[in-house]
């Protein structure tokens, strides 16, 4: 659990004004530092990705055709974080309409890994991740569509939840693809994760997928874990990058993970990109036709891709979206409670490495991040992000576990069993409370 | 089926009155045919089926 001292509102304010012009994690800050209410969050110093809107105050979304934009309506989200009670020092950086794996933003200039800002955040929850990581606060809300909150968990070194899809409310949200949104918490560990997400989660009639799965509790219990987790071994030693394979399978002998084949990752990977390119696409129709120099270039050219997805191809992708998730969880899941496999392949890349001076690498190389989280949307379920490791270079390495729908408990349960038994989570940069 | 051409990708864009940039149109058509993949479980799907089968199973899935 964080430290209550290390967190007070004045500790954090200092810590940004330190950090910010090294990482560039916060979009404004101290718009919401007092809130009077009671909760089980009270006086806990947050900070959210600049898409949950908040009515009377502006969500740029990452984005120039949004910039001052004021919202009419509070994010049912940041409702629920005020009654418990919870602070919010402001709101946080994030790739231009949630729409890149990396922390890049032409408009508002980079987010940078605390760790090493040559090197990227992950996005799209760019600063969500870098503010946690350098303590400037407890914990803050990030979304997730293909990766945006395990990518930056995993590039930083902290703890993050992608919800199971209705599990969390997403209205006063921006949309990005709707069949796919999701959001969840970033915080230092499963514990401070599982806080937030008690309060955010369960049914909100304002968001039509909204579930009304009954909310369990996530907080630790004192019953023994009997968890069994299954891992692809032999996968994770052919496609990822050696030190990365290395860290996860030594998470994966801590859990006494039993062998599976690995899902077909790449095949429900190109689904997702079809279902939120073509979502994307009519989301943001209107802005393409009358402010189209108004996106970056490398927004522009992901949404341009979703107008040549025809109907029916995006209809038979969603089609078999229940089919694939039956055959994952009778598959990689049959004998087991989670599955655990690395959050990205690769090491976390520098910022040159994938951006506009890229070069030609740098496609497969954003495909590389991205490519053991888009399959987790396409099918819907929760997952877990957590620190398991650091390279050769001091950056981190993910684990990330992947369970039923509606899950979570499982999975907050045994990161805080691997917590419990590491130390990667307490991990900081230098200048960072642990 | 036909691999994308770029003439078919600023066709398909400007029916729908986007803009494209000069040269992308290749780029792009390159880009969704690697999008466009094989697969068998979606090709074996009951004639019934439809995109609401997905709430089906997500609660067979559950844990119980």
């Amino acid at each position: 659990m964080s430290d209550p001292e290390a967190y007070s509102v004045e500790a954090c304010l200092a810590r940004i004004e330190r950090w910010q012009p090294r990482i560039n994690a916060f979009v404004s800050v101290g718009e919401n530092p007092l809130n009077p209410a009671k909760g089980p969050l009270a006086g806990l110093p947050l900070a959210h990705k600049d898409m949950f809107y908040r009515a009377g105050q502006v969500s740029n979304c990452g984005s120039k055709i949004r910039k001052g934009w004021v919202a009419a309506e509070t994010a049912t989200v940041l409702e629920r974080l005020d009654a418990a009670g919870a602070l919010q020092l402001g709101t946080l950086s994030m790739a231009e309409f949630a729409y890149g794996p990396t922390g890049h933003n032409e408009h508002w200039g980079d987010c940078r890994n605390p760790w090493n800002p040559d090197y990227i955040t992950g996005g799209s929850s760019s600063g969500s991740g870098a503010a946690v990581a350098a303590g400037l606060v407890v914990a803050a809300l990030g979304s997730d569509t293909g990766g945006s909150v395990r990518i930056p968990a995993a590039a930083c070194g902290v703890t993050g939840v992608k919800t199971t899809w209705g599990r969390v409310s997403r209205a006063g949200a921006m949309p990005l693809s709707h069949s796919l949104d999701t959001v969840g918490p970033l915080a230092r560990s499963a514990e401070d994760c599982a806080r937030i997400l008690q309060v955010i989660a369960g049914f909100d009639p304002k968001d039509p997928i909204s579930s009304r799965e009954p909310v369990g509790s996530y907080a630790a219990t004192k019953k023994s874990l009997d968890l069994k987790i299954s891992v692809s071994t032999s996968w994770i030693e052919r496609n990822a990058d050696p030190e990365v394979a290395a860290a996860v399978l030594a998470a994966a002998k801590f859990f006494r993970a039993a062998e599976v084949e690995a899902p077909d990752f790449d095949t429900l990977s190109a689904h997702c990109v079809t279902v939120m390119g073509a979502e994307a696409a009519a989301q943001h129709a209107r802005w393409m036709r009358e402010r189209l120099d108004d996106y970056s270039s490398a927004v522009r050219v992901r949404l341009e891709a979703g107008y040549a997805v025809p109907a029916a191809a995006y209809l038979e992708v969603l089609r078999a979206r229940g089919a694939w998730l039956e055959s994952f969880c009778a598959g990689a899941l049959a004998g087991a409670d989670l599955y655990l496999l690395p959050a990205m392949t690769c090491r976390v890349p520098t910022r040159e490495q994938t951006g506009p001076k890229g070069g030609a690498a740098m496609p497969g190389l954003l495909g590389e991040v991205t490519r053991l989280t888009r399959w987790v949307n396409y099918l819907g379920v929760p997952a877990l992000v957590l620190p398991c490791g650091f390279d050769s270079r001091g950056l981190p390495i993910g684990l990330q576990l992947v369970a039923r729908p509606f899950a979570e408990s499982t999975l907050l349960a045994a990161g805080r069993a691997f917590q419990r038994a590491t130390d990667w989570h307490q991990r900081a940069p230098a200048d960072a409370p642990s | 089926m036909r691999p994308w051409s770029s003439e078919a990708v600023e066709t398909v864009l400007a029916a729908q009155g986007i803009r494209l940039a000069p040269g992308r149109a290749a780029k792009l058509a390159a880009g969704l045919e690697a999008a466009i993949v094989a697969d068998a479980l979606r090709d074996a799907l009951p004639f019934e089926s439809d995109p609401s089968g997905y709430a089906l199973a997500v609660e067979r899935c559950k844990r119980k």
